[in-house]
């Protein structure tokens, strides 16, 4: 039996560029940034300039109470989870749930709920605590909420690992119907953390972009000389994954398959990035591909504008592709979405993905004057259309070390 | 306003119910509001009328009227009428 391959049926986005796939990719062809300076109620002058908030009005996506017992990160993953449902055309009333799995990603879970009964305890000296915080806050809440919703009760897990936690669901997601154990799943990842604590515990980092004096929207410069840091952002991005034949048996539409996953640990440091780390991650996503490197036709690079990270991302990069890198486009859309944290792999990929439909490749935005330290082929300024890719790859390298490469093929 | 009026908003309010169907004497679990979700509605009265909710008295409360028997008492307990 030859190996059971797993397209992408369904896609599904809630992000600060629009909260459906449409909106999303005509952001990223226009290269316009959703990063904006944030309000002083957020900010409470933790010194947290920018960052890329989704616009979001509970009561549209939500019935009554319904809102009220799903913390902002739940909220994002059921509505993007709902879209990329509906977008693969799954019909509920013949699927066999018990062969629908959830893998879900998130960085730290109910961020808001937390903080808010933190605030009531030591804000307010007010220990009557709302009843579901326990179940708003828990990282696998999210995740469960979507299990809950359509009754998919097949597989699931939640991985949090930081800004890999939705690559890794989705890698995760692709093995677990390879090895029989679902005929499809539900994979993705969100983050909601752009609280006042939150913020302030960023900012204590010292990795966080000042805003950009003359334009705050262009504060996210990746693999520009005049980059200074991350910008936060929030969102969710959901995937349908399916057993191949299991799509083609109801006619699904099938945007790509999903052929490598690497995940490696650089186990070196909690924060700082390491190249070995990275090119072991990419060299395990392309061999278990089958693919050569110059196959890969867009890399979606991790690239947070870090200093350090970003000349190290590029240094993997050159390692890994070699001669292929001079004509391999590399770009970072956190320059437009922000780094959506245990969302970025997730939304990362539906952006890896674009090329796909209509040979738009996204850019990065901003990079006006390219590091020579950033040594990739790469997409400025403006989008770029060519020719329809045969594969893509998107990078996600976490704090703590985790690397997670995907790799889609066209269908 | 009257208490039994200040608690109808509330209800309507936090618990996003429909003010046309709204009988005080109907049991909450059939307004479709589960016990955990009442406990947030307490938070509100607490803090609207001043008074204190105890778990206790929470298990004896079916109804909106209950509730507002139960807070016009205190508040008359505590000289507040």
């Amino acid at each position: 039996m030859g190996v059971r391959r797993v397209a992408v049926t369904g896609l599904g986005v809630v992000s600060p560029l629009g909260n459906s796939l449409e909106e999303f990719y005509r952001s990223l062809a226009t290269a316009c940034s959703g990063v904006r300076r944030l309000p002083d109620e957020v900010t409470l002058g933790s010194g947290v300039q920018v960052g890329a908030l989704v616009d979001w009005d509970p009561a549209m996506h939500f019935k009554g109470p319904e809102a009220g017992s799903l913390d902002r990160v739940a909220q994002f993953a059921l509505t993007a989870t709902g879209q990329a449902l509906a977008a693969s055309g799954l019909d509920h009333s013949v699927a066999d749930h018990n062969r629908i799995g959830v893998y879900w990603g998130t960085g730290m879970g109910g961020a808001h709920t937390l903080e808010g009964a933190y605030q009531s305890v030591y804000g307010r000296n007010d220990l009557r605590l709302r009843p579901l915080s326990m179940v708003m806050a828990m990282n696998n809440a999210a995740g469960s909420n979507v299990a809950v919703k359509w009754g998919l009760r097949g597989p699931f897990a939640n991985f949090s690992t930081a800004c890999s936690s939705s690559a890794m669901a989705i890698g995760e997601a692709m093995h677990a119907i390879r090895a029989g154990r679902a005929d499809a799943m539900v994979a993705g990842g969100s983050e909601a953390l752009l609280t006042p604590g939150m913020l302030a515990a960023w900012q204590a980092l010292r990795t966080l972009s000042p805003i950009d004096a003359n334009d705050a929207a262009a504060s996210c410069k990746p693999f520009d000389k005049r980059r200074g840091g991350l910008v936060l952002g929030e969102g969710a991005a959901a995937l349908v994954l399916e057993e191949e034949s299991h799509a083609r048996a109801r006619g699904a539409p099938i945007l790509a398959f999903i052929t490598g996953y690497g995940n490696t640990c650089d186990a070196a440091h909690m924060s700082k990035p390491d190249r070995d780390g990275q090119v072991r991650a990419m060299t395990q996503a392309l061999v278990e591909s089958g693919l050569r490197p110059d196959a890969i036709g867009y890399i979606n690079a991790h690239g947070t504008a870090t200093i350090v990270g970003d000349v190290v991302e590029c240094d993997a990069i050159r390692e890994v592709f070699g001669d292929a890198v001079a004509r391999i486009p590399v770009s970072s859309t956190k320059s437009m979405h922000g780094h959506l944290l245990g969302g970025a792999g997730a939304i990362e990929l539906a952006a890896a993905l674009m090329p796909f439909t209509d040979g738009v490749i996204p850019p990065t935005a901003h990079l006006e004057q390219p590091d020579p330290a950033c040594a990739v082929r790469h997409v400025p300024m403006k989008a770029e259309r060519g020719e329809i890719p045969r594969a893509v790859m998107s990078n996600s390298f976490a704090f703590g070390g985790s690397n997670v490469v995907l790799i889609a093929e066209r269908a | 306003m009257d208490t039994l009026s200040r608690i109808k908003d509330l209800a309507i309010k936090e618990l996003s119910l429909d003010p046309a169907k709204l009988d005080p004497n109907a049991p909450l679990a059939g307004l479709g509001v589960d016990s955990l979700t009442f406990i947030e509605l307490m938070f509100k009265i607490e803090d609207e009328f001043g008074v204190k909710v105890s778990d206790e008295d929470l298990r004896k409360i079916k109804c909106l009227a209950d509730l507002e028997r139960h807070v016009a008492a205190s508040l008359q307990s505590a000289g507040k009428t």
